[in-house]
């Protein structure tokens, strides 16, 4: 006996390609977490960034152009004042006065309190010094300033400063010159410049950052923080406006210009921006890594997550692939059956003729003479056999016909128990002379069921007989009933051979034997019929050896639908 | 023995033409039609006591000449004799009024015993109609409604 099974054909089918759709499903997935989680963060991140940025950039700037600004007038307001002072002496003093000795004297040791005049000179339109007082005297004995550039200006202009120079007094200075209105003579001072140099490192323009003034050449005119003597091409083409007040920036540094001096002069502040950012650069860098780590940590979970999503999801798709597999089963048996029960039809009519044909003949045998036929005795044996072999054929046909049985037999309350003592005493006899035990195993809790009886009597007469099949001679076949989960479960075991897997594969499918003689259609109705009648059948084989067959039946009265 | 009128129809001319010689062997003669335009045609000529009829025919089939001969002809006594028919068939002949259903293949002797079943049947209905009748004449309702109902 060959059992069948429950195995399911093309369950493992398109694994390759499942595994490759749900690896995409997997790869979809990262790439929404990144568009959907990631890239929010990593860009909220940078415009937060920039937006410090750029709101330190203005207020940065400006502060510096108000400091070069109030700066600026500082110095100004500086310069006109010695101007005017000496603008002042020129008004009150006759030059006769002052050039007697002791009076320019007193005059400077009274103005110069603070320290700021280095010297005091008196100088008349020609050039010749009439008078001076200060540390360099011995110097400037005789000196006559005819051709001085800066004498030249004064004595078109009336008033003149000059820009910050060094000469031979070593230190840096400028020289604020005033005449009389008639251009006779002229009182001069050197102011030392020192004080600039005090003003401008007092702006706060942060680490790396410088303050300084230049002339209209880009000459230092006051030493730069950071010690360079000169402006680079960029600088000075960055500087070089006309406006009185102006903002420029380059890519490392923020420049603060105010024009003083009548534009003469730039008073520039310069702030090292990559400096002063220094403590955000190390806070962006910081955000950075969390940022990383924040966006690994959701890939992670999100990794994580898919992977059980799709393990569910697979499992899901298994199942239903097991389930699509066993409807395909239940719908590839009931098409054998239809077409096994067309089969029967179309040759019941042959079968007819051929039976009504040979009895006919063999009919027509008695109205000839005995004598006559030398075989007459073989005639009838041939017509009885063709006979013989119509009846055989058609009860084939009509047991196929009963595999797609259409309508509900009758039902009524049926002990499961009872029905198989029933059934086996049917077999006691063959049983006997094939020395087969017949051992039960029988729940006698089970609760009567809704069912038909004859069909059900048949299904396990066909599983009995074919566990007598199999086991041939000395042997045991062992019944056993039992309620599980709701539904009773009738198990026909026998010590047979068991089932090869080719067998446990196509045992109910219609035609299918092992038997010589067999026609391969017992088991195929039994599976019909618990079909119907809302039941399952499935065969295995045992642990040591020998095919089981399990019919499980509802206890409910809930049959399926009819599929014809 | 009555000679019983018999109608065999189906549209297998080998098995009709046989299964008429075999019956005539049996001393029941019979008469053959291999459609349902043909069977209807015999029975409007000639009313026949017993029908063999096939289920599945080319044109008219079996199951419409049964629906019609019932309509007109209810004293014919109708045997369904098919290789096709299936539950769902057997179920409809039964409820038109059949008086047996045999599936293909059929030994002669079952086909003759259920044909003479058949004549018996008929004869007793129509005995039980005229007792009916002769026993509503006398004024016995009741009899007669329980004969006729046979």
């Amino acid at each position: 006996m060959k059992l069948y099974s429950a195995t399911i054909p093309g369950a493992a089918l398109n694994i390759r390609s499942r595994e490759a759709y749900y690896a995409g499903q997997k790869q979809l997935f990262a790439v929404v977490v990144i568009l959907v989680a990631i890239v929010p963060l990593v860009f909220i991140s940078w415009t937060a960034a920039r937006f410090y940025q750029n709101s330190w950039l203005a207020k940065t700037s400006a502060e510096m152009q108000s400091l070069a600004e109030s700066r600026g007038e500082l110095i100004d307001l500086f310069l006109n004042n010695q101007e005017n002072l000496l603008a002042g002496l020129v008004e009150l003093y006759e030059p006769a006065w002052l050039a007697a000795p002791g009076n320019l004297e007193k005059l400077f040791a009274a103005m110069n309190r603070d320290g700021v005049i280095v010297d005091l000179g008196l100088i008349a339109g020609d050039g010749a010094h009439l008078g001076y007082t200060g540390p360099y005297a011995e110097h400037l004995k005789g000196k006559n300033y005819a051709t001085a550039k800066w004498f030249a200006e004064v004595m078109e202009n009336g008033r003149y400063v000059s820009d910050v120079f060094s000469g031979y007094r070593g230190v840096p200075h400028i020289i604020v010159a005033v005449t009389d209105p008639g251009r006779t003579w002229l009182l001069r001072a050197t102011i030392n410049s020192e004080l600039f140099n005090a003003l401008l490192a007092s702006a706060e323009v942060g680490p790396g950052g410088d303050a300084f003034i230049i002339n209209r050449n880009g000459e230092m005119q006051t030493p730069s923080r950071l010690g360079s003597t000169a402006l680079s091409a960029e600088e000075k083409s960055l500087l070089a406006t006309d406006r009185a007040l102006a903002v420029h920036q380059s890519p490392d540094y923020l420049y603060a210009a105010a024009a003083i001096k009548n534009s003469d002069w730039l008073l520039v502040l310069k702030t090292d921006i990559n400096s002063s950012l220094a403590d955000f650069y190390r806070a962006k860098k910081r955000d950075n890594l969390i940022i990383l780590a924040a966006a690994l940590l959701i890939l992670a979970v999100a990794t994580i997550l898919m992977r059980s999503m799709m393990n569910r999801v697979e499992g899901a798709d298994r199942q239903r692939m097991q389930l699509y597999d066993r409807i395909r089963h239940s719908e590839k048996m009931a098409l054998i059956g239809r077409m096994a029960a067309s089969v029967a039809h179309e040759i019941n009519n042959p079968l007819q003729i051929i039976g009504d044909q040979a009895g006919w003949l063999d009919e027509l045998l008695d109205e000839e003479k005995p004598e006559a036929l030398k075989n007459s005795a073989e005639y009838r044996t041939a017509f009885q056999k063709i006979r013989a072999q119509v009846k055989r054929a058609s009860t084939i046909t009509h047991r196929l016909l009963g595999f797609s049985r259409s309508t509900e037999g009758t039902k009524s309350r049926v002990g499961i128990n009872a029905l198989l003592e029933d059934t086996v005493s049917f077999l006691e006899k063959e049983a006997r002379n094939h020395r087969i035990a017949i051992r039960r195993n029988l729940d006698p809790a089970l609760p009567d069921i809704t069912t038909d009886s004859a069909q059900l009597q048949q299904v396990f007469l066909n599983i009995l007989n074919n566990a007598f099949d199999a086991i041939g001679k000395e042997g045991a076949v062992t019944i056993s009933t039992s309620l599980t989960r709701g539904q009773i479960r009738v198990e026909i075991a026998d010590s047979g051979p068991g089932l090869s897997p080719e067998a446990l594969g196509k045992i109910f499918e219609p035609f299918f034997t092992t038997k010589q003689a067999g026609t391969g259609i017992g088991l195929s109705i039994s599976y019909n019929i618990v079909e119907r009648l809302g039941g399952a059948i499935e065969a295995r084989n045992g642990k040591t050896g020998g095919g089981i067959f399990t019919v499980t039946l509802p206890v409910g009265d809930r049959p399926k639908e009819d599929t014809p | 023995m009555d000679d019983i009128r018999i109608l065999l129809v189906d549209d297998e001319e080998d098995f009709v033409k046989t299964l008429a010689e075999r019956l005539d062997l049996r001393d029941l003669s019979s008469e053959t039609a291999l459609n349902g335009e043909q069977a209807l045609g015999y029975v409007g000529e000639k009313e026949p006591d017993v029908m063999v009829l096939d289920l599945k025919m080319p044109g008219i089939d079996g199951m419409e000449v049964l629906r019609r001969v019932r309509e007109i002809y209810p004293d014919i006594q109708v045997i369904i004799q098919t290789g096709h028919g299936n539950d769902l068939d057997e179920a409809e002949a039964r409820r038109l009024g059949i008086f047996d259903y045999l599936k293909k293949p059929v030994d002669i002797e079952v086909l003759v015993a259920t044909i003479k079943a058949a004549h018996q049947a008929k004869k007793n209905k129509l005995a039980n109609t005229a007792a009916a009748a002769a026993f509503a004449e006398a004024g016995e309702y009741e009899t007669a409604r329980r004969l006729s109902t046979k």
